[in-house]
């Protein structure tokens, strides 16, 4: 009997071993199988709606208007071409990397769909392991023209664009009037910035210390401890000289722990450490009137517009006093092509009418985010990027902006900034002073592991 | 006589006083956060966070329910109280059910690799779901379960720490009694589950509250395994509305009260059996 | 009668098979296969992402891993905060249940408010304490109260001294009220004709909760506190919906440490190594405890 039963334990390993096994060899042969199909899937789009090319597509889960937008398109779209028929799977995103377990999960399982949203930083991560194919046969540098370029740089890797997105994102500074006035801030000196003489960071100090009451804090330092920090920071690093990490992404020494790169951690540290920001902020903290001024993304206009009950402004991301050298912070969720896709052309050819200027136009429109086609700001649905505010949030994308750091090991530096920018603002809150050499040390932790990352998985 | 009974009247009134004030005291204290929970829930967004250094904190001047509209509007609350039940129903079917007849076999019958299985099972209780968290994830995915109710059920369904339990209380059912019943000619599963089921309904409500408690709070595998809308547990979605645009801290609340709802219930009406479950798996244990 | 003996043990092996299978087999399945894999994939380097290119190297893994910093402040927190929450939820529970363990009118209402955070779920607790414990007095509650008491306020979640202390005394806050229920359970359980010889013998309060009430209990703390110390190895929900393991590494713990090298940055095969040391460790310490607890005896 007991022999029996390791005979029945042997043959379930055994089942599941090859199950495991089984998947990276399934992997390949599908792979292979899909080059096959692209080349005759030409031919064989004619064929009748019974065996027409079925689509999947996975976008994160988003409010309403953007729910009913896809019902809506894809309706419109299987409609119009039943040889290709599409449907959408909307994926949680309970925390910042909730998707990408998803992802991560259905390459081990080869089960990807065909198309799926990648955040803008993560197309690099996609592109370097192979999980997204390239898109230049559908997007030819004569279409990418009338994008921003901070999405064609985000979206680009290894010289060949993989993923293409309809919408952007922008971060800039802004400020609770009513609060200001008290304070006794000159509002229509900031009303009155334009994309050349931005306010500096000195001036964006003195405000938060203005501002800083018993009841509210002066300014909002995002603290999410996930992707928000990297992507709302970075700004501040290139504007003081160092980006995170060098322009072919294979080097975080030097540049994310730089010297410019402590002092630019040691700004921010400061305003938390004098108490001008808070290290705890409520979500929607300045919403909720708990602090004066925020660097706050292009999103949350709209969310102000239709919820906050006083008056407010929004001036462009503050800028080095060394340099005065204006960024601004880019990159939205974009759609790719699998390499578990079997019919890429069809896909393709789907992903082209998505990012046509009607539908990037309507889509921008039902998320509440600046669009990536210039063509696209002339039609109805976007009219109202035309003025301010969020005519505002387009100008730094067409003048200002950089896109995240484009390198395959992107997930592991995230997470390990995160941390650190973390560990460095709850240090300098509980000592109410800023440790240079700690933040070093922080950020030269954050060099290695970056190093290791690249080195273990991608250095050739 | 009279003055010495009239004293210790007036002790045990004295204690009686202090036994109510006291507790109704740390009670108070002890709860209040919860009703600080229960209170912002009711007020408007604006009076969460005012007068938080006095005891009007703890009263909701303009109360309403505007919060709990907000969060059935914004939330589908409905549908997210479905899936967690159906999911902790079928887990808690799968487990009274298989559990008890894994551990009825091992308290009642002489098999061969008996020893192994009781051996096996006792080994794997200390077996943290968290260790193996990782292949179980590939496993899922590997079946093509993720994002389905499979992968929410199926693998939480053997639980030694119940068939465990299981077997200890069978093994106290006299022999006698199934001897009787099998020369009544009746097989072996009939007896299961016409006599033994019949009087262990301890045991069950006692498997039965701590699964579905453990159940109830579970948050780290839904939140790995149930990534669509429209299939969140509750866990999930109270986190899910945490973080989403535009945050009200009054509707936060509201959300957070609502997803209470169920287990205060739960606690009303089984409170008996809730009591002694948790109660006997001490002694049991 | 032998042959049918030989029957009946036949008949009760197929039936045995019958009523174990099912259960055993999902057990395999569910619970023994992913172990072994935990070990098989924690000698491999494995990103989630690059299915295709699974390496085997050997214990590279948990060299590594016993070199990484971040895995011993996991590993220090982990024991931290099991150390120190079992005795103070333990002693909670009893004192609440020492409270309401009499049968007097008008007690379940008590018992039902000592219970009442178990209602709740933590995942609810943690989102409420990370409102109460905010460190600005304006929006946290319980910084308002200090301020108000002319103290300074505290950085409950931000400041490395004090994040896991809180955490820890909102969990056994929140998880009193059901040890609490076990034991009244076991202090109904000892006769009162124990106690009442020793009103006789003119014991006070003190000394029979000394020498009746405690060696009463002595199962029941065992199994309370096992239940307890294995509950409190596995702290995840509260550092990742209240801390995300911060400040400083401060609430970092081992299974957060699992779930952040394996699920957010994808080193699969190295998460795996992380998690097959939990899991000796989990069972050295129940293995410990036991030993501890029936030594006393």
């Amino acid at each position: 009997m007991k022999k029996n039963l390791m005979t029945v334990l042997a043959a379930l390993m055994a089942v599941s071993l090859t199950a495991c096994g089984g998947a990276s060899a399934n992997t390949t042969a599908s792979s292979a199988a899909a080059s096959e199909t692209s080349a005759g899937a030409a031919s064989s789009s004619a064929a009748s709606s019974s065996d027409a090319a079925k689509l999947t597509i996975w976008s994160p889960t988003d409010k309403e208007s953007v729910e009913n937008w896809w019902t809506e398109k894809i309706g419109e779209w299987n409609a119009a071409n039943p040889d290709i028929q599409v449907t959408r799977e909307a994926i949680d995103r309970s925390d910042s990397y909730a998707y990408d377990n998803k992802v991560a999960t259905a390459v081990t399982s080869s089960s990807l769909p065909d198309i799926f949203f990648v955040d803008g930083p993560q197309v690099s991560y996609y592109a370097a392991n192979g999980i997204i194919v390239p898109l230049d046969d559908y997007f030819t540098a004569d279409d990418l023209k009338d994008f921003v370029p901070s999405t064609v740089a985000q979206c680009t890797y290894d010289g060949k664009i993989y993923a293409m997105s309809a919408t952007e994102s922008s971060v800039a500074f802004y400020y609770n009037k009513d609060m200001l006035r008290e304070a006794g801030v000159d509002v229509d000196d900031l009303d009155s910035r334009t994309v050349d003489n931005p306010i500096t960071w000195s001036e964006m100090r003195d405000i938060a210390e203005k501002c800083t009451t018993a009841d509210h804090v002066g300014t909002h330092i995002i603290m999410d401890h996930g992707e928000g920090l990297p992507y709302a920071l970075e700004p501040m690093y290139i504007s003081n000289g160092k980006d995170y990490i060098n322009d072919s992404g294979d080097t975080a020494e030097g540049y994310v722990n730089s010297d410019e790169a402590v002092k630019t951690s040691a700004f921010l540290a400061q305003l938390i450490a004098d108490g001008y920001a808070n290290i705890e902020p409520i979500t929607d903290e300045f919403l909720n009137k708990a602090c004066a001024t925020m660097l706050g993304g292009s999103w949350d206009v709209s969310v102000l517009s239709e919820n906050a009950d006083f008056d407010w402004g929004v001036t462009y991301y503050p800028v080095s006093d060394a340099t005065k050298k204006a960024v601004s912070p880019c990159g939205d969720w974009s759609a790719a092509i699998s390499k578990d896709c079997k019919d890429t052309a069809a896909a393709g050819k789907f992903l082209q009418w998505l990012m046509n200027t009607d539908n990037v136009a309507t889509y921008a429109a039902a998320i509440a985010k600046p669009a990536t086609r210039n063509s696209s700001y002339e039609t109805e649905a976007m009219a109202e990027y035309k003025n301010y505010p969020l005519s505002l949030m387009v100008e730094q994308l067409n003048n200002t902006a950089s896109p995240r750091p484009r390198t395959p090991s992107y997930a592991s530096f995230s997470t390990k900034y995160a941390e650190a920018m973390t560990n460095i603002f709850s240090a300098a809150a509980s000592d109410h002073k800023v440790d240079e050499a700690y933040i070093k040390e922080q950020l030269d932790s954050v060099a290695a592991d970056f190093t290791e990352d690249y080195n273990t998985y991608y250095a050739k | 006589m009279d003055k010495k009974n009239s004293s210790m009247g007036r002790n045990n009134i004295l204690k009686k006083v202090l036994f109510y004030c006291g507790n109704f005291i740390i009670g108070i204290i002890f709860v209040s956060p919860l009703l600080w929970m229960v209170c912002a829930s009711l007020k408007p967004e604006a009076e969460i966070f005012a007068n938080m250094n006095s005891i009007r904190t703890f009263i909701p001047t303009h109360a309403s329910l505007n919060n709990y509209i907000e969060v059935f509007t914004r939330l589908n609350i409905l549908n997210v109280l479905k899936n967690t039940f159906l999911y902790i129903a079928l887990i808690l079917i799968g487990d009274l059910f298989l559990n008890s007849l894994c551990g009825y076999a091992l308290a009642k019958f002489d098999f061969k690799g008996k020893g192994l299985v009781l051996n096996l099972v006792i080994a794997l209780m200390v077996l943290p779901m968290e260790a193996i968290m990782l292949p179980l994830y590939i496993e899922m995915s590997q079946l093509n379960w993720v994002n389905t109710l499979q992968a929410l059920v199926i693998p939480f369904i053997p639980k030694c720490f119940s068939i465990y339990m299981f077997r200890q209380f069978f093994s106290d059912v006299p022999d006698e009694l199934l001897e009787a019943a099998s020369i009544d000619g009746s097989g072996r599963i009939r007896t299961f589950f016409s006599i033994v089921m019949p009087i262990s309904k301890t045991v069950y409500a006692t498997v039965f509250i701590l699964d579905f408690v453990a159940h109830w709070n579970d948050f780290m595998w839904p939140f790995l395994v149930m990534t669509g809308e429209g299939k969140r547990t509750i866990q999930l979605a109270v986190q899910v509305f945490f973080g989403t645009q535009p945050v009200h801290y009054s509707a936060i609340m509201a959300a957070l009260v609502i997803s209470a709802i169920p287990m205060i219930l739960m606690f009303i009406f089984m409170q008996k059996y809730y009591v002694e479950g948790i109660a006997s798996s001490g002694i049991k244990g | 009668m032998v042959k049918s003996k030989a029957i009946k043990k036949q008949s009760e092996s197929v039936a045995a098979a019958a009523f174990v299978g099912p259960a055993f087999v999902l057990l395999i399945a569910f619970l023994l296969v992913p172990m072994i894999y935990t070990v098989y994939f924690s000698v491999f380097r494995y990103q989630i992402m690059r299915p295709n290119d699974i390496t085997f190297i050997n214990i590279e893994n948990y060299v590594k891993l016993f070199k990484d910093p971040d895995f011993w402040h996991a590993f220090r927190n982990t024991l931290y905060f099991t150390i120190v929450v079992v005795p103070v939820q333990s002693a909670l529970a009893l004192a609440l249940a020492l409270l309401v363990a009499s049968k007097t009118r008008g007690v379940a209402f008590f018992r039902t408010m000592y219970f009442a955070p178990q209602l709740t779920s933590m995942v609810v607790i943690s989102i409420l304490w990370t409102i109460l414990y905010n460190s600005n007095p304006s929006t946290g509650l319980i910084n308002s109260l200090l301020t108000s008491l002319g103290m300074e306020s505290i950085n409950f979640l931000s400041n490395p001294r004090t994040a896991m202390n809180s955490i820890i005394f909102m969990s056994a806050w929140q998880g009193a009220g059901y040890q609490m229920m076990i034991f009244i359970a076991g202090l109904q359980a000892i006769p009162s004709s124990h106690y009442e010889a020793a009103s006789v013998d003119g014991a006070n309060s003190f000394q029979k909760l000394i020498y009746i009430t405690l060696p009463g209990l002595k199962s029941t703390i065992k199994y309370v506190i096992m239940i307890t110390m294995i509950q409190a190895m596995k702290l995840f929900t509260q550092p990742y919906v209240m801390t995300k393991g911060g400040p400083q590494n401060a609430t970092k713990t081992l299974v957060y440490y699992i779930y952040t090298e394996g699920f957010q940055e994808g080193n699969f095969g190295y998460a795996c190594s992380a998690a097959a040391v939990f899991f000796v460790i989990v069972v050295t310490m129940s293995l410990v405890m036991k030993r501890l607890t029936t030594a006393k005896e």
